[in-house]
């Protein structure tokens, strides 16, 4: 991988080369308080956008997977019957995505893309949709409690994934190139050669930054094991079930979460629409069937179904990568506290708990 | 089976009803065609216990097994009215339009049960995804050993595909014994869950070297099985088709997960030995 060095007066730079090869750029943005988003960038806005800032709420898993998105159209005229599929192909990119996001996006790929059948929506949008991953280095602003990447191995710097990632040193940005698009951009004069000493100065700021995690082991491994082996107790799920308020938020806010429903909406007499909308395991609804029976009714079943999702070592395998990136937007917005951290922990606690009892075979 | 990377996955295909069969009380047959002669072509190869999404404009889409069996020229869904869809398919006519994609599912190995017996076990609407096995088995007669149907319903009003069972019942090939809950309408043959049928005299249930079809409403089955086991038959040698609420049919929605399974996916058709595995209520 190759890598320059940007001073930190140029570093909007990157946006504007996107912008000037017909991009939408899509870059965060601070609103009031801990309010953030990501936002189309414009010549009014492009000042504003801001690089060391808390990840916003709503995952950038969007611009790939919009919470309502349509799949086609159905027209009615005299007897016909025409199917007509919308897709979208935009030109994109998002500038200033987080390592932990980014790898919610490479487990989306391996869902929708990797696997027997392909999601032609999906594809269509992330085929021209360049990423520059920010490395979160400002303890204040980038990294707050619920932050776990350390944990779940995505972050804070990502080791794959990007086109390009930037890496703050102080005055200057050191700038890594992922693919031969994000390569193709070093050609402007903006970009210096990078020394040593930058390489050296990149390594202490993320070993230093690596120990300002207040989440620093998570027992991921050993909550796969228990729940792989199907031995978590049924009153740990009960446990995690009597937090749930089932507001559905904790889905909603997962940049790797991929579960949707199906809806046709009239559009007049003669014609429809059918639209796909982010659909959440919390929810009761999820599985209930038309006559009304409904297979997983407890909420402790569906907080169950949740985490053996993402958790199981069969689904691991599967994808190659575990549907949790290690944000911590779950552990934020849960009011319960029963987002991804907690629960590992619960269910670490509690196994170890039955296994110290359990006479050992051999 | 690796779609090319610009085919939709959830585009269906238009389709055109034929003909509506009243089957039982809330339960019709559609026959139906596909509106492009190359569609109907490629749907034909489905395999029996596959499945297909059945979209009706303007209401949604839902999954259907495919009752005909491969061997027979006809495409059909056998449905009962319960939900949004289902009721606006029943109110469709001849005619009228709607719309399919598919086969989906993995349907049962039937190249895998050759020279075995093969017992079907079905309540009620149970018997739709089973209509495509029981016809396979009996086209390619020479494949399979004995062919055993038990079939309950309700009452004798609840039994469907009349015409179907009439000839099974009358073919030297296949044992078929039918059973009611309640004896109505003159019913003078046997009366009692379709398990009492494995105990009445005469009734000699292929165990060794047998594959058990079982499909019906979840407390029929869980009977069912628990007579088959006692019986002697090994988990692995039942099998079942699943349903589950699906709204992709290919794996991407996440609705139809049961444990480690995907039923739209890695089923519809499962092995007792599987299901127990699941690790959640069927």
């Amino acid at each position: 991988m190759k890598a320059r060095i940007l001073d930190r007066a140029n570093v909007l730079k990157i946006v504007d080369l996107l912008r000037e090869q017909g991009r939408e750029v899509f870059a965060p943005f601070g609103g009031r308080g801990r309010d953030t988003f990501f936002d189309l960038v414009t010549n009014d806005n492009r000042d504003q956008i801001e690089i060391h800032l808390p990840n916003p709420y709503y995952p950038p898993k969007r611009f790939l997977l919009p919470h309502i998105e349509r799949l086609f159209r159905i027209q009615r005229t005299n007897g016909l019957i025409q199917i007509e599929p919308t897709y979208r192909e935009p030109r994109r990119a998002i500038f200033g995505i987080r390592s932990c996001d980014l790898a919610g996006i490479w487990h989306l790929d391996r869902f929708y893309l990797g696997r027997e059948y392909r999601d032609v929506y999906y594809e269509k949008r992330r085929r021209n949709l360049f990423l520059v991953n920010v490395v979160c280095t400002d303890v204040e602003r980038d990294i707050d409690d619920d932050c776990f990447c350390v944990c779940a191995d995505t972050g804070p710097a990502a080791r794959d994934h990007f086109d390009l990632q930037l890496m703050d040193l102080g005055d200057e940005f050191m700038v890594v190139a992922g693919t031969p698009e994000g390569e193709a951009l070093f050609a402007d004069p903006v970009f210096r050669k990078a020394s040593p000493n930058h390489v050296e100065k990149r390594r202490a700021i993320l070993s230093a930054v690596r120990k300002r995690f207040k989440v620093a082991t998570s027992w991921f491994s050993a909550t796969v094991r228990y729940v792989s082996l199907g031995k978590v107790m049924e009153k740990t799920w009960e446990e995690v079930g009597n937090r749930c308020l089932e507001c559905g938020g904790c889905s909603y806010v997962c940049p790797a979460c991929t579960c949707f429903t199906v809806s046709d909406r009239q559009l007049g007499t003669q014609e429809a629409e059918r639209v796909r909308i982010w659909d959440a395991c919390a929810l009761g609804g999820f599985t209930r069937m038309a006559g009304g029976h409904n297979p997983r009714k407890a909420v402790h079943d569906r907080r169950n179904r949740r985490f053996f999702r993402k958790l199981a070592h069969h689904f691991i395998q599967r994808e190659l990568s575990m549907a949790c990136a290690g944000c911590g937007r779950c552990a934020e917005v849960c009011h319960g506290d029963v987002g991804m951290p907690s629960v590992v922990e619960m269910i670490r606690r509690a196994s170890a708990e039955v296994d110290k009892h359990e006479p050992v075979s051999h | 089976m690796n779609p090319s990377a610009t085919e939709n996955i959830y585009l269906p295909k238009i389709a055109v009803l034929d003909r509506v069969v009243d089957e039982i009380v809330e339960v019709k047959t559609f026959h139906w065609h596909f509106e492009d002669p190359a569609d109907q072509a490629a749907f034909k190869k489905f395999r029996p216990g596959q499945f297909a999404q059945v979209s009706l404009f303007g209401v949604g889409e839902f999954p259907a097994s495919l009752p005909p069996s491969p061997t027979e020229d006809a495409t059909f869904f056998t449905v009962k009215k319960v939900g949004s869809c289902t009721t606006a398919l029943h109110a469709l006519q001849p005619g009228d339009k709607f719309a399919v994609r598919g086969p989906y599912g993995n349907g049962f190995p039937m190249e895998e049960y050759e020279g075995k017996n093969l017992v079907f076990v079905a309540g009620g609407i149970g018997l739709i995804p089973l209509r495509s096995c029981i016809i396979y088995a009996l086209k390619h007669r020479e494949k399979y050993n004995r062919i055993q149907i038990f079939l309950g319903a309700k009452t004798p009003r609840d039994l469907m595909y009349r015409d179907n069972l009439r000839e099974w019942e009358k073919s030297a090939g296949v044992e078929c014994y039918l059973t009611v809950d309640r004896a109505t309408d003159g019913w003078t043959g046997h009366v009692g869950v379709v398990g009492s049928l494995f105990k009445k005299p005469g009734v000699e249930v292929a165990v060794d070297n047998t594959i058990a079809f079982v499909c019906g409403p979840p407390v029929m089955f869980r009977f069912v099985i628990k007579d088959l086991l006692d019986m002697g038959f090994q988990a692995r040698n039942i099998v079942s088709t699943l349903e589950r609420y699906m709204k992709c049919g290919v794996g991407k929605c996440g609705h139809c997960c049961i444990g480690v399974a995907y039923v739209c996916t890695d089923g519809p058709v499962f092995t007792y030995e599987q299901i127990r595995k699941l690790g959640e209520d069927i």
